[in-house]
Order: structure tokens, then C-alpha cells, then sequence
């Protein structure tokens, strides 16, 4: 039926890299404040910032025309206009303002050229990535074949006429496990089980021993297998020795995609091993089980997989920030710095986190915090329930900061009322009592300055919405700053929450991702905020409702289109039964938006225009813009 | 350390076509035999379960495919064995000749830490057939010389020593296995370099 009614298209806006330059020369003034706040992979958008947004791209015209406006009736060329006679307000934006109208020419143009429909047959082909290595052996297809349904869970058995699959499999593969939308398996190169995200790898020895068997198989010929696809399921292969990592998913994301979401899961190994340790160890014993080592970790893992799946943070790589006026955190930075650089404990990282979101980074000179290595720090706080009711010092590798070693983290809460929570990470191993005391007076100060009761109020209000945001033909967006890898989108309302709630201020958590792990839960009121915000059940798999499920796994699709690095495209916009999609990529911001599904095309320009528009007003407050060092 | 894990082992199971590893492990897994042949194809995997001194083993069998047009699963479905099963067929010369062979090349595949000691086991099996060839002494000859590995004369049809067999098989496994222990050693500290400091590994494909 989605195929009948899909109409599809894409289309390439030029960028003009000269144009860009001259915009970053301009903006030098303002951005002389502070540095970045991470390293991105994103080299375009390192160069730049994302000043396009500071333009007011004047729109004057009320957005409620789009019935009056026949389609074909140049609608972007109107509104283009009326960007054009807006009054430049102030001669530092004026270069800015050209871009913008630059941008917005061009949004225009790909809209008229999109107005042609594509043949359902273009949806094939966008996400027909990369299929199985060949096989060419033809009496191994039957292995494969074989093997693959097992992996599968759908019905093969393990030569089933001798060997019955109660007795082989032993309840470890029942319907509640083959149910699950999504699986994730680790594994060492040896075939051995490290960890199932669903059932007791105990018992799925056997799957395990045949994973490790498609995996050798296809190194045999020289290659590497990366994916199987069957139909709407699709298994993906991570090979990151000495670990093999498997997703079995039909949630449709690509191939890359979930190689990025392994490599979180990676990630997490390392962070608790280092890496140094993990190679050691199997290069002395290649059959070593790994399961003896991480014992007492799998919560994190079992955390992180549940976030990769309910939080878009994973897949944009970036990170999301709990809205505050600049004022409220630039004390909070300033005093944060103060305190710790006094001390002389080596602390190259103090992160403050409130409901997974950042509140505020400090680092130390020269020290760069990956995105990657903040989602480790984020999961490791989030899986960790205990670390409420004490302060914790833990050893902690980051893996993309510095592989080899820990880092060791001091984690403690504000208060019981705050619960934001501070990261105290040094590389010096004896700095317990030292980063205690700074923590507390940290704690004094920022009462004294009522960021306290900031950070709370902002936790608790869950902005912004979409009636805030006013823009009322779009119903959910998320917006990423590439140069700054943070990323904002707001509360989620109405129909993307479970129950077809139609009140968006059921949730009490700013919107986060981490929120709609509660939203399953009704129960949970607006008054038990803090709590609820980290208190969802980890260890079951997030509960999505059906319609969230169908918009993010809308977002990964577009999202995996723009950064198709075979075939590159910066602006989709898809129109299907329930709503109108837009993905657009530029230098220094990516922009997923959901429609109205009537919409106009004149009427999503300019609901585009108008959310960046406000994403600029407010970028100070939903963004942060620079840290402070020690 | 009381909370330890039950320990697993990968046990690979090698031999000509037709000396019986897929019926043995069957023996020895679901208590089953069948007359009828049926070539494995690429590798069967099992797990059963045994106690070993007190410990609760898991083992994670990989039985292999026998014809030579079957194996090509590759080098690195060796990687990792805790042991290796060798097996021959008592009433077919051939079969007893290619260990030699067979042994040669799980060593060079699996290239296990120390070759020397590596835990093998040899079985005999079908001595429930009447035309016997390969006389028990020769093969415990060849056993013996090859680091006095454990010689076990079997019948997957009868069920004879198959379950010492595969005991065996785990003890001598598990020995190895606990052997060496690698101990959590502190691993190194970070020094901060303000100027090297900078890192931007790209050891990641994102």
C-alpha cells in the first residue's frame, strides 16, 4: 500500500563553497568567544559555523495560505520575494542574510524540480544498499541457507532430522525471542558468546558457533561478509577484532547505520576494558571467554542497546542539550572551571548531565570531547541507578579520547532535588577525596547563583513544544548543528505518543528520547520528574509507540539517503499517506522535518524558513555554543 | 570469583567422511543413533552441557563436514578450540592414515598458543562392526607418540565409551583452560601531553 502512494524524489542543491568561506570570515568576531565543544567527524562542518541561522528570513506573509495557493503557482518564488524585501536589521548580518536567501533560492528551486513524481520503484532502489558478499560455491548455499534461516530464527533447524531443536536450542530460541525486532549478539572470533541483548547466550551457544561459521566462511575467499538481507529483516556483521558483533534487525534501518549503532556497543566493551587490555588478552588466549571479564557490565550494554534504539543521538552522532538561558550556563561553566582549576587534580573533563542531556562541558586545553565518547559517559550514568544514591569513583575508558587507558570518573548528583549529575573525570588515580570536596563546594556556589533551581525548572518543563516552536504545518523536526554536533527536536506530542494522548505535558521530562521510555508507563506523573527521568525500566526494551517507531524509522531512512556517500543528495522530500517528509543537508546543519500531510509546497518552505528562523532565535538557549577550559 | 560463570568450551570434532562424528556427537548429545549416512555439510554445532569436577562445563561442539568438498568453512573456524577430537573408523585403513594429516592441519589453521600441549583426543569408533583393520595396538602406538593424547575405542551405534570419551574430552580441556589465567592487570595510566594531546584517531568508520 506504502508503495502505491509513495511518491519520492530527490534532488541536489550545489553548494557554494566561496560563499561559505566568506561567512566564516565574517562570523570570526563572534565565535572568538570560546572553542569548539567537541571534535567532529563531520570535517565540512568543522570549518564552519552554522551563522546561516542568525538571518531573519523574512517572512511576513502568513503561513495559513496554503489553500489559497494553487500548487503550481510558483508559491516558492513568492515567498522567495518576500525573504528578499525583509530588512536587514543589522550590517553584521548582512553576509549572513545573503546566504540565507541563497539557501532559501535553492530550497525553492529543488521544490519546483521535485515537482514531478518519481516512480515507487526509486524507494527500491534508495535503500538497496549492500546485499550479502557473493557466495559462490554452490554446495555451500545450502550451508548458508541453512544457517542464515537459523540466524534468522525462522524455523531451520540444525540438521533436524537427527537432532531435535528442544533438545539442541534448549528454550533459548522460543517465539518471544524470534518476536524481538531487533537483536543484538557479541561474540569473540573464536565463535564464543559474550553477550545475546535478548535470551541467555548460554543457551544460544549454537547460533553463536554458526555466526562465527558465516563469518570465516566468507573471510576464506578473501572478503568480508557485511550484511544478509531476507526480505524486511536484515543481519549486519561488525568484524572489529578480536570481536565479531551481529545486529538482527527489520526496523529498517541501512547497513551503515546500524554498523555505527555496533560500533557504540563496541564502544562499550572498550570503555570498560580498554583497548589495550581486550587485544592482550586474546592475543594471548584466543578462546578466552570474555563473558568472565565484563561480568557485572552487561547492564551497560543492555542500557546502551536500548538507547541506540529509542534515542536519534546515535545515529545524527550528536548530542543533545537541556535548554537553558546562556546566562544560567555560562555561570555554571564558569564556576565548574573555577573551582577545578584551582585544584590541580588533572581533570580534563567535567560534564554536568541532566536527563541524558548536557548541561555543561568543561575541558582542559587541547582536550577534545568525541561525541562517541559522551554517549559512553551518558549510557554509563543512565544505566547506573546506584549512582544516586552515592558518589562513585570508577575507572573509565574513553575510547575515542584514549584507548589505552582509564580515565577516572568522579559521579555524584547535585542534590536530591537537582538531579543533574556531575562528571568529575581526571587521569589521576588518587584524586577521590580532592574532586569530593570541589564537587561539594561546586554544589555551594551554584546554589548561591540559583542554577539549582534552573537546571530543575528546565527539567521539569518540557520545552519546546510545537505550539512554542508555532509553526503549525510541521509536526515534529529535528535540527543537528554539524560544526557543534548537538542536535535539538521537540517535545513529542500528539499522534507520537503512545495512547494518542492529546496532552503533550503528560511527559515531564524536556521531550528527551529517555522520556519515551516513560511514556509507556503512564503512571508517571508530572511530579515525580527527576526520578522518572532516569528511571525507566532498563533492562526491558523501550517501549516505543508504533507511531514514534514509524517517525524515527522515517528519519534513519532519510538519514541514510543524505549520507549515501555513493550517491550524494542534500534535500529529499518524501510525501506518503500520513505525512510529508524533508531531510536536508547542508555544510553546517542537517534538518529532518515531518509535515502535515496536506501541506503545500509553498507552505513547507516557508514552515522550513520559519523554523530555522527560530532555531537561530534560540539557538543560544536549546545549543551550546562554546566551553570553557580549565 | 564464586560468582564465575559456568566455563564453555569449543570442542571441533575432525575425521574422514563417514567414520561417524556427526553419530558419535549424537551419542553423545540426544542418545540417538541412525544406520542411515548423511554427509554433513559445512559444520553441525551442538552444546551439552557436563559437570567436571564440580564445575559446570558447556560445550560448544563443532562437527565438521568429513568430504573435502564440504570443508570450506574456513581458516578461522579453527581459531579458538579449547580441544580437538580426532576420529577414525577401526575397519577402514585410510581413514586411520589421513590423522596424520588431519592433526597437521588443525595445528597450522587453529595455530593454538603452545602446539605441543594442545589437548587432543583420538577415538576409534565403530568397533561394533565385525571387520576390523586397524588393530587397537597401532592406534594407541600412534596416540602415544603424538604427546600421549587419549585413546578411546567407541561406538556411536552402541553407545560404548562415548560418554568417558567425551569426558575426557572436557577434562582435558577444562585443564588447559585453567592453566593460564589472565589476571586483571591494572592497565596503563593516561599521562596528559598537552601536546599530543589532540587526538583525533580515525579508527572508526562513522
Amino acid at each position: 500500500m506504502a508503495s502505491s502512494t509513495t511518491l519520492s524524489s530527490c534532488s541536489e542543491i550545489p553548494m557554494d563553497k566561496e560563499t561559505r568561506e566568506e561567512i566564516v570570515a565574517s562570523d570570526k568576531k563572534r565565535k572568538s568567544s570560546g572553542e569548539k565543544l567537541f571534535i567532529t567527524d563531520d570535517e565540512e562542518a568543522s570549518s564552519s559555523h552554522s551563522q546561516i541561522l542568525n538571518s531573519p528570513t523574512g517572512k511576513k506573509s502568513s503561513p495559513m495560505r496554503e489553500d489559497s495557493v494553487p500548487e503550481e503557482d510558483r508559491g516558492g518564488d513568492t515567498s522567495d520575494g518576500s525573504a528578499l524585501s525583509c530588512v536587514k536589521k543589522c550590517d553584521d548580518e548582512e553576509k549572513v542574510t545573503e546566504e540565507d536567501e541563497r539557501l532559501n533560492l535553492e530550497l525553492t528551486r529543488a521544490f519546483d524540480d521535485i515537482s514531478v513524481a518519481t516512480t515507487g520503484s526509486e524507494e527500491d532502489k534508495l535503500w538497496n544498499g549492500n546485499n550479502i558478499s557473493n557466495l559462490e560455491k554452490s554446495e555451500n548455499d545450502d550451508v548458508l541457507h541453512r544457517t542464515m534461516e537459523n540466524v534468522l530464527g525462522s524455523g531451520g533447524s540444525l540438521n533436524t532430522s537427527m537432532i531435535s531443536e528442544e533438545e539442541g536450542l534448549d528454550g533459548g530460541i522460543n517465539a518471544i525471542w524470534k518476536g524481538q525486532k531487533r537483536h543484538v549478539f557479541i561474540l569473540s572470533e573464536s565463535g564464543k558468546p559474550i553477550f545475546s541483548r535478548h535470551g541467555n547466550e548460554e543457551k544460544l551457544v549454537t547460533l553463536f558457533g554458526v555466526m562465527q561459521a558465516l563469518v570465516s566462511f566468507v573471510q576464506d575467499s578473501g572478503d568480508s561478509i557485511r550484511s544478509i538481507r531476507m526480505g524486511g529483516t536484515i543481519v549486519v556483521f561488525f568484524l572489529k577484532a578480536p570481536l565479531i558483533l551481529v545486529c538482527v534487525s527489520n526496523l529498517g534501518e541501512s547497513v551503515a547505520q546500524i554498523q555505527t549503532q555496533l560500533m557504540y556497543v563496541y564502544n562499550q566493551i572498550v570503555s570498560v576494558l580498554t583497548l589495550k587490555q581486550l587485544l592482550q588478552i586474546f592475543e594471548k588466549r584466543r578462546n578466552y571467554d570474555l563473558r568472565r571479564l565484563l561480568s557485572g557490565s552487561e547492564r551497560l550494554l543492555y542500557n546502551l542497546c536500548n538507547l541506540v534504539e529509542s534515542d536519534p543521538s546515535f545515529i545524527l552522532g550528536a548530542v543533545r542539550c537541556l535548554p537553558l538561558a546562556t546566562s544560567v550556563r555560562d555561570t555554571i561553566s564558569t564556576t565548574i572551571s573555577q573551582t577545578l582549576s584551582k585544584l590541580k587534580q588533572d581533570v580534563v573533563f567535567a560534564i554536568l548531565l541532566a536527563n541524558n542531556q548536557l548541561v555543561s562541558l568543561v575541558r582542559m586545553k587541547k582536550c577534545f570531547m568525541h561525541p562517541m565518547d559522551l554517549h559512553i559517559i551518558i549510557n554509563f550514568i543512565d544505566a547506573s541507578e546506584s549512582f544516586k544514591t552515592a558518589e562513585i569513583w570508577s575507572p573509565l575508558c574513553l575510547p575515542r579520547f584514549d584507548a589505552t587507558g582509564f580515565v577516572h570518573a568522579h559521579v555524584s548528583y547535585l542534590s536530591d532535588e537537582c538531579q543533574a549529575c556531575l562528571v568529575l573525570l581526571t587521569v589521576n588515580r588518587d584524586s577521590f577525596h580532592a574532586l569530593s570536596e570541589a564537587k561539594h563546594r561546586i554544589v555551594e556556589r551554584l546554589k548561591r547563583h540559583n542554577c539549582l533551581e534552573a537546571i530543575i525548572a528546565s527539567m521539569n518543563n518540557n520545552w519546546p513544544t510545537m505550539s512554542f516552536v508555532n509553526v503549525p504545518e510541521v509536526r515534529h523536526f529535528l535540527y543537528k548543528n554539524r560544526s557543534i554536533a548537538q542536535f535539538m527536536a521537540p517535545a513529542l506530542e500528539a499522534p507520537y505518543i503512545n495512547g494518542s494522548s492529546s496532552l503533550p505535558d503528560l511527559n515531564s521530562t524536556t521531550g528527551n528520547e529517555n522520556s519515551f521510555q516513560n511514556l509507556s508507563i503512564s503512571s508517571i506523573s508530572s511530579s515525580s520528574t527527576c526520578a522518572g527521568g532516569t528511571g525507566a525500566p532498563h533492562y526491558l526494551p523501550p517501549d516505543l509507540s508504533e507511531e514514534l517507531q514509524r517517525l524515527y524509522s522515517k528519519y534513519y531512512r532519510i538519514h541514510s539517503r543524505l549520507h549515501d556517500r555513493s550517491r550524494p543528495v542534500s534535500l529529499i522530500y518524501w510525501v506518503d499517506d500520513t505525512e510529508n517528509w524533508l531531510g536536508w543537508l547542508t555544510s553546517t546543519f542537517e534538518l529532518y522535518v515531518t509535515f502535515e500531510p496536506l501541506v503545500k509546497k509553498s507552505a513547507a518552505i516557508n514552515a522550513i524558513n520559519k523554523l530555522r528562523k527560530w532555531v537561530k532565535k534560540e539557538e543560544d538557549r536549546i545549543f551550546i555554543m562554546n566551553s570553557p577550559t580549565f | 570469583m564464586a560468582t564465575r560463570k559456568k566455563v564453555l568450551l569449543k570442542v571441533i570434532i575432525l575425521g574422514d567422511s563417514g567414520v561417524g562424528k556427526t553419530s558419535l556427537m549424537n551419542q553423545y548429545v540426544n542418545k540417538k543413533f541412525t544406520n542411515q549416512y548423511k554427509a554433513t555439510i559445512g559444520a553441525d554445532f551442538l552444546t551439552k552441557e557436563v559437570m567436571v569436577d564440580d564445575r559446570l562445563v558447556t560445550m560448544q561442539i563443532w562437527d565438521t563436514a568429513g568430504q573435502e568438498r564440504f570443508q570450506s568453512l574456513g581458516v578461522a573456524f579453527y581459531r579458538g578450540a579449547d580441544c580437538c577430537v580426532l576420529v577414525h573408523d577401526v575397519t577402514a585403513p585410510t581413514s586411520f592414515k589421513s590423522l596424520d594429516s588431519w592433526r597437521d592441519e588443525f595445528l597450522i589453521q587453529a595455530s593454538p598458543r603452545d602446539p605441543d600441549n594442545f589437548p587432543f583426543v583420538l577415538l576409534g569408533n565403530k568397533v561394533d562392526l565385525e571387520n576390523r583393520a586397524v588393530p587397537q595396538k597401532r592406534a594407541m602406538q600412534w596416540a602415544a607418540s603424538k604427546n600421549n593424547m587419549p585413546y578411546f575405542e567407541t561406538s556411536a551405534k552402541e553407545g560404548i565409551n562415548v560418554e568417558q570419551a567425551f569426558q575426557t574430552i572436557a577434562k582435558n580441556a577444562l585443564a588447559q583452560e585453567t592453566e593460564v589465567d589472565i589476571y586483571n592487570e591494572f592497565p596503563d595510566h593516561i599521562t596528559i601531553n598537552p601536546d599530543s594531546r589532540n587526538v583525533r584517531n580515525d579508527n572508526c568508520s562513522c
